[in-house]
């Protein structure tokens, strides 16, 4: 047998279809379950700790009791003595906790803040970089490439780490977080904004077209009714999604509740994380409920 | 006097992929006249309708509507301003040519007015605030046409047959000089067929009228001359008063793929109804 034929010999096969298709798929993907387990069982990092059911008890026992309810039943004369008795200080628990819920409210508003002013910050940047991508625009290819790189790298890279990137760049505070959402939610926008524009009935603006219309006024009467609900609606859910993501970004200095968190997680302080852990729940919840309820109401 | 010509065809071919869609040496529509296509699926009438909105390119030939020279071999091309003031002077009743499906049918019908420059300042086209007497006129174009009630409903919740009695008062706010129309009342029951004719017949009345007509029943609304088409070219142009049936039905058994759809579909009672109206 020659070479050429030894290299010839095995047809290419068909590409999987179907059923057959789809097993493979499945097979492959149990393969690569079942290697990531047995590597880490290989390495011995498969375990839940010494004594993971006394931990998790404990843990519940310390968050079941949240920090705040010591603003109706903490001491009010808690007193601080020394070994041989003398009285070193008197803490009123009541004074401390409200003097603690004054700061996690104020954390809550930078959140809220960081949130609201970094989504707008990406709805702004992402708008020429949709408009770029959308394909029905035909926009020049190099741009439409260079456009959907720049979204594409802002949305592979993490929230918090153009956070930590920033905070090294404009310093500790809510400036970093503001921009870090504005980052990576740049690459979100970009993506939503190009796929309204792409779903546009193009029969409907040819239609104001044939009727004589200026550019701008089939701009105004075609493009923009059908987008702007479209943008709003994406704008909210965007919106609501950092709210979440803004929870976590003082865990790097980037100012908000996150800064409680790892504040109370270093302090082992659980009834007060518990306390800050409701806090996100209820904003976060509140949040999605009016949003969800205006993107309905707009659709 | 004769009146103005509004389209002008001299030697116009159309080529698409090598092969000629159509072929006319020559055609004269005169302002006023109400002239119908008739003709098989694929015998030219919509190449020629694309032809006269200048979405189809003559490969050879000269095409001129109202004025304007719409080939590529004109002395003067024409300008982006030309081709706006040409799309308001020529009204479309078209299949593909939808609604803004977010706006109310009211804003909808307004849509037609954007060209009225001097009556429509340009802040108040693109806010859509528009003034009161243009308001009113589109109102009473949806009243017309039995939508009154409609006004304020969204375009993508009407029905097929609402949406193109909209599509109809938008072209009555247009005041178009030449209307083009392809099977403009595809979507409707008998009764709003009838009224949709009179409508466009109306719209006509001061305008030249250019219809693709697949209801022989609506040949006396819509048209006072009958242009046949078989296979790219004009097979007849004649007055429909001197028309036959016999040479209607021999228009769509020519080609054997071609079904009778122009005898046959508009349901009975309408048609007699209408060819009892307009004998």
């Amino acid at each position: 047998m020659s070479l050429a034929a030894l290299v010839a010999e095995p047809a290419p096969s068909p590409a999987p279809r179907g059923r057959l298709g789809f097993a493979a798929l499945a097979l492959a993907y149990g393969a690569l379950v079942l290697l990531c387990l047995a590597t880490l069982a290989a390495a011995g990092d498969l375990s839940l700790g010494r004594n993971p059911w006394d931990n998790l008890l404990r843990s519940l026992a310390d968050f079941a009791r949240p920090s705040f309810l010591d603003l109706w039943f903490g001491a009010e004369r808690l007193e601080y003595r020394s070994d041989d008795g003398r009285l070193l200080r008197v803490e009123d628990r009541r004074a401390v906790e409200a003097s603690y819920l004054a700061g996690l409210a104020r954390a809550t508003w930078v959140t809220f803040q960081i949130a609201t002013l970094g989504s707008l910050l990406a709805a702004l940047l992402a708008l020429p970089l949709g408009l770029l991508t959308a394909r029905n625009l035909g926009a020049p290819r190099p741009l439409a490439w260079a456009a959907k790189g720049v979204l594409d790298v802002a949305r592979a890279v993490h929230t918090l780490v153009f956070g930590l990137v920033l905070v090294g760049i404009v310093g500790l505070g809510p400036t970093a977080g503001i921009l870090a959402i504005a980052l990576h939610s740049m690459g979100t926008y970009g993506k939503l904004y190009a796929e309204s524009i792409e779903s546009l009935d193009m029969a409907a603006v040819e239609a104001v077209r044939a009727t004589g219309a200026t550019p701008l006024q089939v701009f105004f009467n075609a493009v923009w009714p059908s987008v702007l609900p479209q943008f709003v609606g994406n704008h909210l859910y965007v919106w609501e999604f950092n709210i979440r993501d803004s929870t976590i970004l003082g865990l790097i200095g980037a100012g908000g509740l996150g800064l409680l968190i790892s504040e109370a997680v270093s302090l082992f302080q659980w009834g007060r994380l518990a306390t800050v852990l409701l806090v996100v729940i209820a904003l976060v919840i509140a949040f999605d409920a009016l949003s969800r309820r205006i993107r309905r109401a707009l659709q | 006097m004769t009146p103005p010509a509004v389209i002008r065809l001299q030697g116009v071919t159309v080529e698409a992929g090598g092969r000629v869609l159509l072929q006319v040496p020559e055609l004269l529509i005169r302002a006023g006249e109400r002239v119908a296509l008739v003709g098989a699926n694929g015998a030219g009438k919509s190449t020629l309708l694309r032809l006269l909105t200048g979405l189809a390119v003559p490969a050879r030939g000269e095409v001129e509507v109202l004025g304007r020279r719409l080939d590529a071999a004109a002395p003067r091309p024409l300008s982006r301003a030309g081709w706006r003031a040409l799309r308001a002077e020529v009204g479309q009743v078209m299949q593909g040519l939808h609604l803004v499906p977010r706006l109310s049918a009211l804003e909808n019908v307004l849509v037609g007015a954007l060209a009225r420059r001097d009556e429509l300042p340009a802040w108040r086209s693109w806010t859509r605030l528009y003034p009161a007497p243009l308001v009113g006129e589109a109102e009473a174009a949806l009243a017309r046409l039995g939508l009154a009630a409609r006004a304020g409903t969204r375009a993508d919740r009407l029905s097929g047959g609402e949406r193109q009695k909209v599509g109809l008062a938008r072209l009555m706010l247009q005041r178009p000089r030449l209307l083009l129309a392809d099977e403009p009342t595809s979507a409707l029951d008998p009764a709003s067929t009838e009224l949709a004719a009179a409508v466009l017949r109306e719209a006509a009345s001061r305008a030249t009228l250019v219809s693709v007509v697949h209801h022989a029943a609506l040949l006396p609304l819509l048209a006072d001359r009958v242009i046949g088409l078989a296979g790219g070219g004009i097979v007849f142009d004649r007055p429909r008063a001197g028309l036959d049936d016999e040479r209607l039905a021999a228009l769509y058994r020519a080609p054997a793929s071609a079904a009778g759809e122009l005898l046959d579909d508009l349901p009975g009672a309408a048609a007699a109804r209408l060819a009892a109206a307009h004998p």
